[in-house]
């Protein structure tokens, strides 16, 4: 072997030896040095690996609870979509108990049964009947307005008619009072089955998009001042001596749940002050 | 070892270090690639057995900061499986790729027996079950990434060699 040969291996072994020494040396530091050591080495030289280590590691635990975590985002959704629906619910429940607030006394609470099957959109199933002081042909309102009028009385329950229905009139008249005429539901089809109609409006009694209607009290059912719904456009004209106008209703039988039932003498002290218009006309209750 | 293949060398050793740290913990196997035998051994098999061993020591250091409780340990095996597998490599084998594929799996072999017995904290049976049933599995995916790697690189490091 040459001697440079023998030399370079010389330095070879030299140098493995020195550094199975060092790694022997680490091995055998005392935990304060060797975490010193580590610490400092961490720090400088791996500090970018052990950055990059830890992207890897996130990324990873993200892809791999990436199902979990659209599950629980899906959950929440449904949650989320779930409180609104308790939203609107707690703020009609909010509403019933400001109206029946306003009303102070005279009324009946009830709750309109869910579950009504098809074919009975133009009617609710009440929770309260005789024995709660229901009578027929009382009046059911909601804190928005006018629902409709009880037909039909058990021991325990009553059936109400809605304003949808065929045989459902209401004497109305403008807030203001400057016109009268009867509501009753629109013959419309498809969204405008959904609207109210005032009939009979003097032709020379003019009202305005937006104006608040309600009832007039005359006929002795429907205590005056309770909100139906607001004008939405004019009908054409028939004969020429009378208006109709289209109603945007006040009341969405779809969305009520709790009603109060107005007791007949409750109806007779009067409830104009009870609903008020607000600022689009909408009927609100007085809080 | 001429300066432009030993800029390709050094380039592919930063790469399967940065991928030692980046894919590795990404896949996080239990029979885990180990990019830094790759790495050493490709240095090994192209540098002198000192300059083998040191490359093994420091990069065995880089691994030893993120495990304290074995600091010395990583850098022992890799110093060894650097120093030998240079050494080895100019007595017996060519420049074959399939020999080279299995000079990783021995070596991966030979770093985690060193490494788990200078470590110490494997005993019994757990140290039983990784040398027989981990480390050969964690040593074949490793023969297996090295072994395209190797020809990955191979060509560029021909070309500069002709």
């Amino acid at each position: 072997m040459p001697r440079g040969s023998r030399t370079d291996s010389r330095t070879d072994l030299l140098i493995a030896a020195a550094c199975v020494l060092a790694s022997l040396s680490l091995l055998i530091l005392p935990d304060g040095p060797r975490d010193r050591t580590a610490g400092a080495i961490r720090g400088t030289v791996v500090a970018p690996l052990a950055a990059m280590q830890q992207r890897a590691a996130l990324a990873r635990r993200s892809f791999v609870s990436h199902d979990s975590v659209v599950a629980i985002a899906d959950s929440v959704l449904r949650r989320s979509q779930r409180l609104d629906e308790l939203e609107a619910e707690n703020g009609r429940l909010r509403g019933i108990l400001g109206l029946g607030r306003a009303l102070r006394w005279g009324f009946v609470p009830a709750e309109a049964l869910v579950g009504r099957g098809l074919g009975d959109d133009h009617t609710l199933v009440l929770s309260a009947g005789e024995r709660a002081g229901v009578e027929r042909l009382a009046a059911v309102v909601s804190a928005d307005g006018l629902v409709g009028m009880v037909q039909h009385v058990d021991a325990r329950t009553s059936v109400a008619i809605t304003w949808p229905h065929p045989e459902f009139r209401v004497s109305a008249t403008s807030a203001d009072g400057s016109a009268f005429g009867i509501v009753s539901a629109h013959a419309g089809d498809g969204a405008e089955g959904f609207l109210l109609e005032l009939r009979g409006v003097p032709f020379r009694q003019k009202l305005a998009v937006g104006t608040l209607v309600v009832s007039s009290g005359l006929g002795g059912v429907y205590p005056r001042g309770i909100p139906i719904g607001t004008v939405m456009d004019e009908l054409g004209p028939e004969g020429g001596w009378e208006r109709t106008y289209l109603l945007k209703p006040a009341v969405r039988p779809a969305d009520v749940t709790s009603v109060l039932v107005l007791r007949p003498d409750r109806g007779g002290e009067g409830v104009e002050s009870v609903w008020t218009p607000s600022r689009d006309s909408l009927a609100v209750r007085r809080p | 070892m001429n300066s432009s293949r030993s800029l390709v060398v050094a380039v592919l050793v930063l790469a399967l270090v940065a991928l030692h740290y980046t894919l590795r913990p990404m896949l996080d196997l239990r029979a885990n690639v180990d990019f830094l035998v790759i790495a050493v051994l490709v240095v090994a098999v192209r540098v002198r057995p000192g300059a083998a061993a040191l490359v093994g020591f420091l990069i065995g250091v880089i691994a030893d900061a993120l495990t304290p409780e074995a600091f010395g340990a990583g850098a022992l095996a890799m110093t060894l499986v650097g120093f030998a597998a240079s050494e080895l490599k100019a007595t017996f084998f060519a420049d074959n790729v399939l020999l080279n594929a299995v000079f990783v799996f021995v070596g991966k072999v030979a770093v985690d027996v060193v490494f788990l017995l200078a470590e110490g904290r494997l005993g019994g049976l757990a140290l039983v079950s990784q040398l027989l049933l981990w480390t050969p599995l964690a040593a074949l995916v490793t023969a297996v990434v090295g072994l395209a790697v190797m020809a990955l690189v191979r060509p560029s490091l021909e070309r500069r060699r002709a």
